[in-house]
């Protein structure tokens, strides 16, 4: 039995926040704007852009791994970038199933707002600029679940990013790859104490997040 | 009123009779559950699809439908240990032998074999073309610090690769610049080696199926030590359901049938041009 080495735990979790984490950042980056112009905005061609991205947010993450390297593959289209088996392709992978979650979740908390809601806020003259830092702090609660269910959805991620990241050791290992591959190889010790560490990375983050989303609570 | 309760009940009852008609599927299944084995094979045997060319005439004759379950040789080997397998066919002559000696296998018969081929670019960096053996091969790759991807999994062809850097006097780890490991199954890490243009250890099957796709080329010469054998493991009847142990008796006589050693022998040249497995109990040799 090799056991991994509490070094080998350390790297891969680091690198699995190494990758989470800017995958998380650009999501919202480009989500987040996208989400709030079609939330408040009336325009033809919105429903079936709508739920153009409510399919989105249920794509197959084996789908969307597939997809990725089919374009990042040497002789895709995006076969220059040789990205494929880095981290780099393993963040495109995750921005990919993340970007829909923000998406949609931020247009359905922004259409959730009260139909008044902006006649108040205009005809109280509130300046233009200071509108979308209201409408944000309006929308935080469901900005929060947008964050944390992109965070738990990429997190937790395995089949695209074993298909296009390929669970290289001290390059491209994450927690999910690292315990698919302890299991496969039976030695379940490793892969349950791997386990162990995301669930509890989980368990942090998801904690941290909801103490902001609640403490915000009037 | 009554509309509404008719309504309730309709569901209801609907909902009971989907609840049966799940529960009568569940002990269909449990039923046919009965007749059948559990096979525990390496992912190189199940992707060269072998078994889905044999095990429906073993079907045919026995009435025994095999559930394969594929995973590398070392977890094969622990499954059958634990007792989570009633067959193993896997390809770790060392690893067997001591599942035999410790006596949680009852047997063990090798039925099958083909090579391992080390597998690199075509402008071989390191080489290898013109190795002496398939050690000297690997030693080339170190030497050079080329570029080679391990599986790195405990699987029958890992193991062969760690073999094979221990004979070549090299640390079984590798650890030389270019080395790395993939921990992921045979397909997946010749895709890598073909992306990294490195060199690697694999089946000749798997490697026969990625070939054209990687680009890679099967480099070192045919070597004694790149010889690959598949064996039959029947698990210690006394830790079987004896039904099953019957089963995997079964099976392990169907594989040395002469019309399945004769299928095997067969097996590959449609889609390959070559079989991918000399049968080891066939007497008469057919051509080749």
């Amino acid at each position: 039995m090799i056991y991994p080495s509490i070094g080998l735990l350390v790297e891969i979790t680091l690198r699995t926040l190494a990758v989470c984490l800017p995958a998380l950042a650009i999501s919202l980056a480009i989500g987040l704007p996208i989400g709030i112009a079609i939330g408040h905005r009336r325009f033809a061609g919105r429903v079936p852009l709508v739920s153009l991205i409510n399919t989105g947010m249920g794509a197959p993450p084996v789908v969307v791994g597939l997809v990725v390297y089919l374009l990042l593959a040497r002789s895709g289209p995006l076969g220059n970038l040789s990205w494929l088996y880095s981290i780099e392709a393993m963040i495109v992978a995750q921005v990919v199933i993340a970007l829909p979650l923000v998406i949609g979740i931020t247009l359905a908390a922004v259409g959730a707002l009260d139909e008044d809601w902006e006649l108040q806020v205009r005809t109280l003259g509130v300046p233009r600029r200071w509108r979308l830092w209201l409408l944000l702090r309006e929308i935080r609660l469901g900005l929060l679940a947008a964050v944390i269910t992109a965070l738990g959805g990429i997190l937790s991620e395995v089949g695209a990013v074993m298909a296009v990241g390929g669970n290289l050791e001290g390059e491209t290992r994450v927690l999910t790859t690292a315990i698919l591959m302890y299991t496969q190889m039976g030695e379940l010790e490793s892969a349950l104490g791997l386990a162990a560490i995301l669930v509890g990375l989980m368990l942090v983050l998801a904690g941290l997040l909801t103490v902001v989303q609640q403490s915000g609570r009037s | 009123m009554a509309r509404l309760r008719f309504s309730c009940s309709f569901r209801l009852r609907f909902s009971y009779c989907v609840i049966a008609a799940l529960a009568l599927f569940a002990c269909s299944e449990q039923t046919a559950r009965e007749a059948e084995l559990l096979l525990v094979t390496t992912t190189s045997v199940r992707d060269s699809g072998l078994l889905a060319a044999i095990l429906p005439i073993f079907q045919q004759q026995t009435g025994i439908r095999a559930q394969v379950i594929a995973v590398g040789s070392g977890a094969a080997l622990r499954m059958g240990r634990d007792g989570n397998a009633d067959v193993l066919l896997t390809h770790a002559p060392e690893g067997e032998e001591a599942l035999v000696a410790s006596g949680a296998a009852a047997s063990r018969v090798p039925v099958m074999e083909n090579y391992f081929v080390i597998a690199g670019p075509p402008e071989d960096p390191a080489g290898i073309r013109t190795a002496r053996s398939a050690a000297d091969a690997m030693r080339r790759i170190a030497d050079a610090g080329a570029p080679f991807i391990s599986r790195g999994d405990d699987s029958g062809t890992h193991r062969r690769e760690v073999a094979l850097l221990a004979e070549a006097g090299l640390d079984p780890e590798g650890g030389w610049p270019g080395y790395a490991r993939s921990g992921a199954g045979m397909g997946q890490t010749l895709e890598i080696a073909g992306e990294r243009r490195a060199y690697v250890l694999s089946d000749v099957g798997t490697f026969l199926a990625f070939q054209k796709r990687i680009e890679l080329e099967s480099l070192a010469p045919p070597n004694p030590s790149l010889r690959n054998v598949y064996s039959v493991l029947r698990i210690d009847p006394d830790r079987l359901d004896p039904a099953r142990a019957e089963r995997a008796a079964k099976f392990e006589a169907f594989m040395l049938d002469a019309e399945t050693q004769r299928k095997i022998a067969e097996f590959g040249r449609e889609r390959f041009g070559r079989p991918l497995f000399q049968p080891l109990h066939l007497a008469q040799h057919p051509r080749s």
